[in-house]
C-alpha cells in the first residue's frame, strides 16, 4: 500500500468527517427551504 | 436551428472527439489502454465519475421531472457520500492492494474462477444492453427534436464515442470527459441563468421561490417514512445507498474510472470530490426544472410538450377537439397567472391569510389544466397510436429551441449530445477490459504477448461499440426489452453487491457457498420482482424496486451463512493472475 500524503486533514477520517458533514448540511438548508416555501 | 447554433453543436463535438484523439495518439502497452498509466489526477477522476454517471436522459429527464414533481428526486442522491466513504475504506484500498484491472478480477483472488466469471457475465449482459439504450434513449428525443432520422442519430453518437475510444483508451475517454463536463456544466449553469432571467420583469427570483413552493415544487425533504415511496430521506439513505455501492463499487464502468488513478490517495480523492458535488448538482438541474416551471406559470406553455406529435395531433381529424381542449387550457392558464400575481403581491407584503387564498385557487387551476392535459393526451393516442404520451423528457429542450438566443441552443444539444458520448465511452471502455481481463485473457487465450491483448482490447472495444449502435437501432421494435434492460440493473447490482460484500466483511464463507447463494439470491430477487409486477406479492413483500438492491444483498449474505456449513472446503485461493 502507498504511503502518500493526505491533503488537508491529518487522516483520511478528516475527509469522510467533511463528506458527511457538508450532506447534513445540505439535507438541513434543503429542509429549511421545504419549510419556508411551502 | 439557425447556422451559429448548428456550428456551435457541431464544433464542439468535433473539437473534443480530435483534440480527444490526438491528445492521447501513440503508441500504449495493455496497462495503459485500460488503466490509462495510472496518471489520472484526483481531480480529473472526480470529473470522470461524474460525467460517467451523467448521461443525456440526466440533463434531458431531471429538468423535465422537476417540472412536473418538484426537487423530491435529489432525496435518492443523499446515499452518494455515505457510499463514497464506505467505498474509500474497503473497496478502493483492495483493488489497489492487489494492482487488479478489473473489479471481477478480485473475485477470483478471495473465492475462485466461477464466482468471478459469474460476476463479470452479469456485468457485461446488464451493461452491454444498456450502452445501447444509453445511445438510443437521447437519441429517440434529440432526432424528434432536430428532425433527424434516428438510426442516423444513433450512428452519429455510437461513431463519435467509437473515433476515440477504439483509438485512445481509458486515457481518451478520462481526457474528453473534462471538455464534455465542462460544457455540460455550464451549458446548464448558463441555461438556468437564462432561465432566471427570462422571468417577467416584475418577478423577481424571491418572487420565483414563493411562486414554486406555493405550488409545490419546492418539496426537497421528505422525512415521512413509506416503504412503496421511491423517493424520500430513508429510502435515499438506505436503499440508494445499496444503489451506489453496487455502481460505484462494482460496476467496471465506474470501477475503472478511479483504478486508472496516479496513487490510492488520489482515487479516493476523486471518489470524495464526486460526493461532495454530486447533490449539489443534481439539486442545481433539477432547480433549473423548477425555474422553468415557474416561466411557464406566466408565459403560456404548449399543451403537449413534444411540438411534432402536437403537429401530427393538430393535422388530424381530433384537431378540431384538440383546440378546443387547447382553448380552454389557455383560459385557465391566464386565470391562474391573475392568482398568482395576487399570491407574490400579498407575499411581499406579508399578508399570510391572502397568501393562501391564492394559494388554494391556484393549485386548483394547476389540477384543473393537468385534467386538460390528460383530456390532451387521450387525444393524442387517438390521432397517433404510436406516440408515446409522456412528454417530460421534452419540456426541457422544447423551453431552450423556444426561448433561449441564438448559440444557447446549440450549446445546449452540444451538452445533451456530451452528456450521451461521455457515459457510453466510459461503458464501452469497461465492457472491453472485462471482455478481455475477465474471460478472454483468463479462460480463452492464456499465453499470448501483451501486444495481442492490447488489439484484442481494442477490437473488443469497436465490437462493443458496434453492437450498442446495432442495439440502439432496434431498440425501438422491442419496446419491453427496454424496460427489461432498465430494470436489469435493479435486478442484478443487489446480487453483485453482495458477492462483494461477503468478499470483504465475511471471511468464512468460501466460493461455492457464495456462488450458490448469489444464484439463488438473484432466482429470489427476480421471483420478488415478477409477484410485484403481478400483484400477487404479499405486503411484505411489496416494495419500489430500489429495494431490491437491498433485498439481493442481504440474501447473499444470508445464503452464504446458512450453505457454507454444508459445503465441501473449498480450494485455496490461488495468490496471482496470470
Amino acid at each position: 500500500m502507498n504511503e502518500d500524503p493526505i491533503p488537508l486533514f491529518r487522516s483520511w477520517n478528516g475527509w469522510y468527517a467533511l463528506l458527511i458533514g457538508v450532506l447534513v448540511l445540505l439535507v438541513w438548508c434543503f429542509h429549511l427551504l421545504t419549510e419556508h416555501y411551502a | 436551428m439557425s447556422v451559429i447554433d448548428w456550428v456551435v453543436l457541431i464544433g464542439t463535438l468535433v473539437f473534443i472527439v480530435v483534440y480527444g484523439a490526438w491528445k492521447t495518439r501513440g503508441a500504449q502497452d495493455l496497462e495503459g489502454y485500460l488503466k490509462g498509466g495510472n496518471t489520472a489526477q484526483w481531480w480529473g477522476i472526480g470529473i470522470s465519475i461524474m460525467a460517467t454517471q451523467a448521461s443525456a436522459i440526466t440533463f434531458l429527464s431531471t429538468p423535465g421531472q422537476a417540472y412536473a414533481d418538484g426537487m423530491g428526486f435529489v432525496q435518492f442522491y443523499f446515499g452518494l457520500p455515505i457510499a463514497m466513504v464506505i467505498l474509500s475504506v474497503t473497496f478502493v484500498p483492495m483493488y489497489y492492494r492487489l494492482k487488479v484491472f478489473t473489479a471481477y478480477e478480485f473475485l477470483e483472488q478471495r473465492f475462485d474462477l466461477k464466482t468471478r466469471s459469474l460476476a463479470a457475465l452479469l456485468f457485461l449482459v446488464q451493461r452491454g444492453l444498456a450502452a445501447g439504450i444509453t445511445i438510443y434513449a437521447p437519441a429517440i428525443i434529440l432526432s424528434t427534436l432536430l428532425g433527424w432520422n434516428l438510426t442516423a442519430t444513433n450512428v452519429f453518437i455510437g461513431v463519435l464515442v467509437i473515433l476515440y475510444t477504439v483509438t485512445g483508451g481509458t486515457k481518451a475517454v478520462t481526457q474528453t470527459q473534462k471538455q464534455q463536463m465542462a460544457v455540460m456544466m455550464g451549458g446548464m449553469v448558463l441555461a438556468g441563468v437564462m432561465v432566471i432571467r427570462m422571468l417577467p420583469p416584475d418577478i423577481g427570483f424571491g418572487d420565483a421561490l414563493q411562486v414554486a413552493g406555493k405550488l409545490g415544487h419546492l418539496n426537497v425533504v421528505d422525512f415521512d417514512f413509506r416503504l412503496g415511496e421511491r423517493y424520500n430521506f430513508w429510502s435515499g439513505i438506505t436503499a440508494a445507498l445499496f444503489l451506489f455501492l453496487s455502481y460505484f463499487g462494482t460496476d467496471q464502468s465506474q470501477v475503472q474510472r478511479y483504478l486508472g488513478g496516479r496513487s490510492l490517495a488520489e482515487s479516493r480523492l476523486g471518489l470524495i470530490m464526486n460526493g461532495l458535488l454530486k447533490v449539489p448538482m443534481q439539486f442545481l438541474i433539477l432547480f433549473i426544472g423548477v425555474m422553468v416551471f415557474v416561466f411557464y406559470q406566466f408565459d403560456r406553455p404548449p399543451v403537449f410538450f413534444n411540438q411534432v406529435v402536437e403537429a401530427q395531433v393538430k393535422a388530424s381529424p381530433q384537431g378540431g377537439a384538440y383546440a378546443d381542449v387547447e382553448a380552454a387550457y389557455y383560459k385557465l392558464h391566464d386565470q391562474k397567472r391573475a392568482e398568482l400575481y395576487g399570491l407574490v403581491t400579498a407575499a411581499r407584503t406579508g399578508e399570510d391569510a391572502q397568501v393562501r387564498m391564492h394559494q388554494a385557487e391556484a393549485t386548483r387551476l394547476l389540477q384543473a389544466a393537468e385534467g386538460l392535459r390528460t383530456e390532451a393526451k387521450a387525444l393524442i393516442r387517438s390521432a397517433v397510436p404510436t406516440a408515446e404520451t409522456n412528454d417530460k423528457d421534452y419540456v426541457f429542450m422544447g423551453f431552450v429551441m423556444g426561448n433561449l438566443p441564438i448559440g444557447m441552443i446549440g450549446l445546449l444539444f452540444a451538452v445533451m449530445f456530451c452528456a450521451a458520448m461521455s457515459s457510453t465511452a466510459s461503458e464501452l471502455n469497461a465492457l472491453a477490459s472485462t471482455t478481455t481481463i475477465d474471460l478472454y485473457k483468463r479462460s480463452v487465450r492464456k499465453h499470448a504477448d501483451e501486444r495481442h491483448y492490447l488489439r484484442s482490447s481494442k477490437l473488443f472495444t469497436l465490437a462493443w461499440g458496434l453492437l450498442a449502435i446495432l442495439f440502439a437501432t432496434y431498440a425501438s421494435l422491442f419496446e419491453n426489452l427496454i424496460q427489461a434492460v432498465n430494470l436489469l440493473g435493479s435486478l442484478f447490482y443487489g446480487t453483485i453487491l453482495g458477492i462483494f460484500l461477503v468478499a470483504f466483511y465475511c471471511k468464512s464463507i468460501q466460493g461455492h457457498a457464495v456462488f450458490l447463494a448469489a444464484l439463488l439470491a438473484e432466482a429470489l430477487v427476480v421471483w420478488i420482482h415478477f409477484a410485484n409486477a403481478a400483484g400477487t406479492a404479499p405486503g411484505w413483500l411489496t416494495m419500489g424496486y430500489l429495494w431490491y438492491n437491498a433485498v439481493g444483498c442481504g440474501l447473499v449474505i444470508a445464503l452464504g451463512y446458512l450453505l457454507q456449513p454444508w459445503m465441501p472446503k473449498a480450494e485455496p485461493p490461488i495468490q496471482r493472475l496470470a
